[in-house]
């Protein structure tokens, strides 16, 4: 009895631990990203993030000019009591106290530093790089008069809003036509049902890349282009045969007692539908919402090409391309942008993820 | 049997639609213009108007002129470029636009974006193409130009105006097939190479003035127990390109312009005895672990941004950068030119081919042929339409009748001064070859050659059949 209950427990810490560990390894990329964000930038450079954890290094408790101490770099050296060469003293020279002789720099310009194995932090933090995502980077430009102008760029409240305008009716309106077209395939009779069906299906596989130059062609004969209403469509028709497919799984699954019953009392399929099956896919609607919102929200390709017309509606993901500068010489910035683009969707996932995970499972287990 | 019928179906119509998918999309034809190029001229006005006082010059009769008296007022211009219009090259752009806008009341409406080689193709292809678009790449052009979508600016601007602002050279580079389609715009210059000023005149080197000299000089600093060169080509998809500029500034200075032309192309394969000197005589630097920072290892690892970054450290850890003028963005922060580096023009390796110089620039194409669209292209051949990024660095005005006052920073005035000087100039040779060579396969095996992965004959040769033919 004892022996068994111990085997559970044992069984249940090497779930848990490896749990933990993955868990573990998962995380940690992001932990990095985020300890980046509040270093400084030449920081970012030239270490990594794990410096805020403290760690040994050999700092100088006393420094000697080679030129005064009289000493030739190009022959071997006494310092402190150790003997070497150049090459000997650049590496390092320990002495027999624990400490190290170490030659910094080159031999014209060089100095020796006798150095001491201690215990430090870089904690060097600073919000600038969160400054410069939120609030815009400043250029500055020199007149001919000599009068020095800073022109500040933009911020990203605009970029903010314009992504929410379009990641919301682009989550919504797939999410209508897709309940509608999934409750038909699902409970009406209809002649070429199924063919149809499959067709739908069968857009799954289709890349929406082929659809962009004719898309936008038609978009320009009917003056679409850069408009919300233009990405809006593109993302529905994009979205729509994924959230067909996911909310027909789910509403064919729906108790056929419950909607026959509403049927022989009388309903019509748009009391059905409005009533009864919208009501209880609430799971596998906001499952699909979020599929949706992230997709949205995350896209770049989309956007520019149906909305990139227009400059006033720039999105947070081109903010993003924009803000590393036109050679990438700014990517320190991309640590913060990284946290501050995330924060929505994360908001989003959080507040629906208990649906998320029913719905997911809902669709599954029909039989 | 019904429900195997169904699924055979099935299985048919995801077929077809993968097939759809997967198979090459059908050529769209050139589009014809969609905009009828309306030439509507300028209505004669019977007496001289009292023109505004304006900061440029424009060529008399032109339709900048027309615009300056306010005849197009109100209208827009969209221009598409490679850069975002809020990222600092956006920001200079428009500053360089507000002067042509207050100006005329026209307004000038920026829609660039960084997946633009991509997108331009796109919006090209559908009929949407932008009235004006800034190419970084001659080759990209020239394609848009072949197939007709671009105006030539000859069609509206006098051959006398364009030679006043240009030099014959500069000119060339914006001509495809004899006819003069577009024109430059800014540039920045290649063959430099900096060095952390401070450290420099303490330890007593000298800027060295030819090639031979520059190799003792890398000698003496390895001697002295640092190594002289930062070396790094990692950029992403578009790792290679510096030891590609390395190689395009070595075919400057070990043979003739007319060879090298030859090699931008074509005609000139990478598998000749000209071009396999060119990349021996800068891989006699960068293979040597003594003269590069990190050793040969390093470079194929090392961003080119991160690569001048010990050259800052007190004391250095390398002594000399080769890069175009940008590169002082990537410089840490605070670091002043003039104090904490300067630079100096790489030297000629055989004194028979003269002082040559590399340059890499933007040039601007007409799309759409309408008079404010006109008005500013004439614009853009004004340094002033240039003055964000003379009066915020990072660089040069290709137009030579900019002045020294118009540069914020010494450093660009003094690098246009290098060029202004050089006995010859040539445009970044992979900017102007084919994209799938100059923006592939020469990057990619470049790469693979400095990385050991490939003899220098089998990367030559890869390259060389790589050619579209």
């Amino acid at each position: 009895m004892a022996a068994k209950k111990r085997q559970k427990n044992l069984g249940k810490l090497v779930v848990n631990g490896t749990l933990f560990l993955i868990i573990l390894i998962w995380t940690i990329p992001t932990l990095g990203v985020l300890i980046s964000s509040f270093r400084i930038r030449d920081d970012i450079a030239t270490s990594g993030w794990w410096r805020v954890l403290p760690y040994r290094d050999w700092q100088a408790v006393k420094e000697i000019d080679p030129k005064q101490a009289g000493l030739d770099p190009n022959g071997v050296m006494q310092v402190e009591g150790v003997s070497g060469t150049f090459e000997e003293f650049r590496a390092g020279v320990s002495t027999p106290d624990g400490k190290q002789i170490t030659w910094i720099g080159n031999k014209r310009i060089g100095k020796i530093e006798v150095q001491e194995q201690v215990w430090t932090v870089d904690w060097n933090f600073t919000l600038d790089n969160y400054k410069q995502v939120l609030g815009g980077q400043d250029f500055k430009f020199t007149k001919p008069d000599g009068t020095i102008q800073i022109i500040p760029g933009d911020n990203m409240s605009g970029a903010f809003l314009n992504s929410l305008a379009v990641s919301i009716p682009a989550t919504v309106i797939p999410i209508l036509i897709a309940a509608f077209a999934a409750y038909a395939f699902a409970w009406m009779k209809f002649p070429g049902r199924r063919a149809m069906f499959i067709v739908v299906i069968a857009l799954l596989v289709v890349p929406l890349q082929i659809a962009l130059v004719p898309i936008l062609r038609d978009y320009k004969a009917l003056h679409l282009n850069g408009t919300f209403l233009a990405i809006w469509l593109a993302h529905t028709g994009f979205g729509l045969a994924l959230a067909i497919y996911l909310l027909y799984n789910y509403i064919s699954g729906l108790p056929r007692d419950i909607l026959e019953s509403a049927f022989i009392d009388g309903a019509s399929h748009f009391t059905v539908f409005t009533r009864l099956v919208l009501p209880l896919s609430v799971p596998a609607l906001a499952s699909f919402a979020i599929f949706q919102f992230l997709w949205v929200w995350n896209d770049y390709l989309v956007a520019l090409i149906f909305l990139g017309g227009n400059p006033e509606f720039e999105l947070v993901t081109q903010r993003m391309a924009a803000i590393v500068g036109s050679r990438g010489s700014e990517w320190h910035l991309l640590t913060a942008g990284a946290f501050v683009s995330m924060l929505l969707p994360l908001l989003v996932f959080f507040s629906m993820q208990r649906f998320f995970v029913r719905g997911l499972l809902a669709g599954s287990v029909k039989g | 049997m019904k429900k195997t019928m169904w699924q055979v179906f099935a299985l048919l119509i995801i077929t077809a639609m993968l097939l759809t998918a997967c198979g090459t999309p059908a050529a769209t034809e050139a589009p014809a213009m969609t905009e009828a190029p309306a030439v509507t001229e300028a209505p004669a006005m019977t007496e001289a108007p009292a023109m505004a006082e304006v900061s440029f010059d424009y060529p008399a009769g032109g339709a900048l002129e027309a615009a300056i008296r306010g005849d197009y007022k109100g209208t827009t211009v969209t221009v598409d470029g490679a850069f975002e219009g809020n990222d600092p090259d956006g920001v200079k752009f428009a500053e360089s636009m507000k002067a042509f806008e207050e100006a005329t009341g026209i307004t000038v409406n920026y829609i660039g974006n960084k997946e633009f080689e991509g997108s331009i193709a796109i919006r090209v292809g559908a009929g949407d193409a932008p009235d004006i678009v800034d190419f970084p790449q001659p080759g990209l052009f020239a394609n848009f130009v072949r197939k007709g979508n671009v105006v030539p600016v000859t069609t509206f601007m006098s051959d006398e105006w364009l030679s006043q602002q240009y030099n014959a050279g500069w000119r060339e580079f914006n001509t495809v097939d004899g006819v003069e389609s577009g024109v430059m715009h800014r540039y920045s210059g290649k063959s430099l190479v900096w060095y952390p000023k401070k450290a420099w005149d303490e330890a007593g080197y000298q800027v060295p003035e030819t090639w031979d000299e520059l190799l003792a000089l890398t000698q003496q600093i390895a001697d002295d127990g640092d190594t002289a060169w930062c070396i790094g080509i990692e950029s992403g998809a578009a790792t290679g390109w510096v030891a590609t500029d390395w190689t395009e500034d070595m075919m400057l200075r070990t043979t003739s312009l007319e060879n090298y032309d030859a090699w931008v192309a074509g005609t000139l394969p990478f598998d000749s005895p000209e071009v396999r000197k060119a990349v021996e005589t800068w891989s006699e630097v960068w293979f040597n672990d003594a003269y590069v920072n990190g050793g040969r290892s390093s470079i194929v690892s090392t961003a080119f941004g991160d690569s001048p970054k010990p050259m800052f450290e007190n004391p250095p850890k390398c002594w000399l950068h080769r890069q175009a003028n940008f590169i002082t963005s990537f410089f840490p922060e605070g670091t002043v030119y003039g104090e904490d580096y300067g630079f100096f023009y790489l030297p000629p390796v055989d004194p028979a081919y003269g002082k040559p110089f590399l340059v890499a620039g933007d040039l601007i194409a007409m799309f759409n042929d309408r008079p404010e669209v006109r008005a500013l292209m004439e614009y853009f051949t004004t340094p002033q339409s240039v003055s964000g990024w003379l009066e915020g660095g990072g660089a040069i005005a290709a137009q030579q009748t900019a002045t020294q006052d118009m540069y914020g920073s010494d450093l660009d005035w003094n690098v246009s001064q290098l060029v202004a000087g050089a006995t010859s100039f040539r445009f970044d040779g992979s900017d102007l070859m084919p994209g799938e060579v100059g923006a592939g396969s020469f990057w990619e095996h470049i790469s693979s050659y400095v990385a050991g992965s490939e003899d220098l004959d089998t990367a030559l040769k890869a390259i060389d059949a790589s050619w579209p033919k």
